[in-house]
């Protein structure tokens, strides 16, 4: 006997004497899969973070000073619900946020064992209410006040980017970047916006062939990412900051998008580590830096934060019951739970009471989320879009992204 | 995912999570929980996007051989799987297969999760290299190469196995290898 043959030995030793996986598995799986939905919607949540800001402060392209578009789209504060959409195709919007646009993956293969994720984006029309297809664009990040959008082309990592004006749909300005750009996010006062750099195609997947089957299976490159690191930029002045690196960190996603903190002096993104949700901070050097006191409890993965006065932090999912999810409301300073409000996943606040959140519908097995806005101290949904649930096209799929209308 | 995909993969994991269960373990150097863990999490993400999936099984073969590899990376990951008992390599030498066995077991626990992830990959996968490459994602002189510095390095951990290399050169006793 020489040496491989002893591992193989003691390798199905070892096979040999496990027991059965136990019974429940699958559910276990399903059950922690439904808890960690928000990981692959973190760049929607946390793009709507970004882009939820105070409608005062929005900086306006000049084309906006002629903007004649009817009152109450826009500026209005009702709630305009469409229960049986989904996807959307008319305004949804509550309190002080609207969704303004949504988007869908695809699968591209591209090159042998390459393929990338591509997005398509819906953009709310704001002077028909209704979300149009715009094929344009990779990546959308919409301006606090529903006007400009920050637009990448279709080719990935871009070398400009656009201002969109979303009532003509024309670009108004393009700022050339100096690194590739994968990724946007508005400051929450509007008056900046945040690009990550990347090296690679942010989205991109790999393929394994399985020579027995002749089959691929996609998957996102595990263990490195493609981000470079951020620049800075004014959209009013179109100026650039300088960019700054950031370390290849393995902890990050392939891709990994930074946002802002809520005053806009750090910058984070998610991180991959031992329990879900970790945030690592930078400052506007590219330099690590603690979390601010008030964004230290929060979860990168719960799109809502802060409340708009700041005195309240959106947590994760806390508890399920038959039909019905709740979501942990902190003090954002202690991190101590205060109260619990309906939701699976708290997206964005309405007001400082009410929150829009992806909720379970009622009466189905399985995990069919459906918009809804919910209220500090009550028990009673009410309910923005149709059920998210899987089809034959990649429409079921759709992410939101909300801003500050 | 709707009803009809989760009782596919409720199917799947009802048949396969055993099999599969086998090689999470191994990948873990034995480790049982740690073995559950790292299935665990692949079949999460195969559940993610199941409808895309052709073929699950390679699918979440895949995940877990890279995930292991990607753990090892990870600074709160253990480098090295602990065993209750470290191996006593000053032992008197025992002859018998079973010994032996003993003794790779503890020594296998001991290796990077890539050394171990190749041999698994090569000795009970019985994968050819250049599939092992593949899976991998380096080049089949990688993996020979890894493969050679497993075996060294076991032997160098459990010198009870120097009796089987008598007539095997050992040309490298390098270390660990690591990746960055």
């Amino acid at each position: 006997m020489n040496v491989e043959e002893l591992v193989r030995d003691a390798l199905r030793e070892t096979a040999e004497a496990q027991s059965p996986a136990g019974p429940g598995l699958a559910d276990r799986v399903l059950a922690v899969r439904r808890r960690r939905r928000g990981r692959r919607i973190a760049a929607a949540a946390a793009a709507t973070v970004a882009v939820v800001a105070l409608a005062v402060a929005v900086p306006q392209l000049e084309s906006a000073k002629d903007d004649v578009r009817p009152a109450g789209l826009l500026d209005g504060s009702g709630t305009s619900a469409h229960p049986d959409q989904s996807p959307p195709r008319e305004l949804i919007a509550a309190g002080e946020v609207a969704l303004a646009a949504y988007y869908t993956t695809e699968l591209q293969e591209r090159i042998g064992e390459h393929a990338v994720d591509l997005r398509t984006y819906w953009l709310l029309d704001p002077e028909s209410g209704r979300y149009e297809k715009d094929t344009r664009w990779s990546f959308v990040a919409v301006s606090p006040g529903l006007r400009t959008a920050a637009v990448l082309e279709r080719t990935l990592p871009a070398k400009r980017i656009g201002l969109l004006d979303l009532a003509t749909g024309e670009v108004e300005r393009w700022i050339p970047v100096r690194h590739g750009v994968g990724g946007l996010a508005y400051s929450y006062d509007g008056t900046k916006l945040l690009a990550t750099t990347y090296d690679e195609h942010p989205d991109l997947r790999e393929g394994t062939y399985n020579a027995k089957t002749g089959g691929i299976g996609w998957h996102e490159p595990v263990g490195r990412t493609a981000r470079t690191g951020f620049t800075v930029l004014d959209p009013t002045q179109g100026t650039e900051d300088p960019w700054r690196g950031l370390p290849s960190d393995r902890n990050a996603n392939f891709r990994s998008d930074l946002q802002f903190s809520r005053d806009g002096r750090l910058v984070y993104s998610k991180i991959v580590g031992s329990r879900d949700g970790m945030q690592k901070f930078y400052d506007l050097t590219g330099a690590a830096v603690a979390a601010p006191a008030e964004e230290r409890h929060l979860r990168s993965d719960v799109g809502a934060r802060l409340s708009p006065d700041g005195t309240l932090a959106a947590l994760g999912l806390t508890k399920e019951v038959p039909d019905k999810s709740y979501s942990s409301i902190r003090d954002p300073r202690t991190g101590e739970e205060i109260t619990r409000v309906r939701g699976a996943e708290l997206i964005a606040w309405a007001d400082d009471r009410r929150l829009i959140a992806w909720e379970r519908s009622a009466g189905k097995e399985a995990y069919e989320p459906r918009l809804a806005l919910v209220t500090l101290g009550s028990d009673t949904v009410q309910w923005l879009s149709g059920p998210r649930t899987q089809g034959d096209s990649v429409e079921w799929d759709w992410e939101p992204v909300f801003a500050r209308r | 995912m709707d009803g009809e995909a989760q009782a596919g993969f409720r199917e799947f994991v009802e048949n396969r999570s055993s099999a599969l269960l086998r090689t999470a373990v191994l990948l873990s150097g034995g480790d049982r929980h740690a073995g559950e863990d790292l299935l665990q999490n692949a079949l999460i993400k195969a559940a993610g996007r199941w409808h895309r999936i052709d073929e699950p099984e390679a699918y979440v073969r895949q995940i877990l051989y890279r995930q292991q590899i990607s753990r090892w990376r990870l600074k709160w990951w253990r480098r090295e799987v602990s065993v209750a008992e470290p191996p006593d390599t000053g032992a008197v030498y025992d002859d018998s297969a079973a010994e032996l066995r003993l003794v790779m077991r503890g020594a296998l626990a001991r290796l990077t999760a890539r050394q171990r992830t190749v041999l698994v990959l090569r000795y009970f996968e019985d994968l050819p290299e250049a599939e092992v490459a593949a899976i991998l994602g380096c080049s089949v002189g990688t993996v020979r190469s890894t493969t050679h510095r497993s075996l060294a390095r076991l032997r160098a951990l459990a010198p009870e196995l120097a009796a089987l290399t008598a007539v095997e050169r050992v040309p490298d006793f390098s270390p660990v290898e690591v990746r960055p």
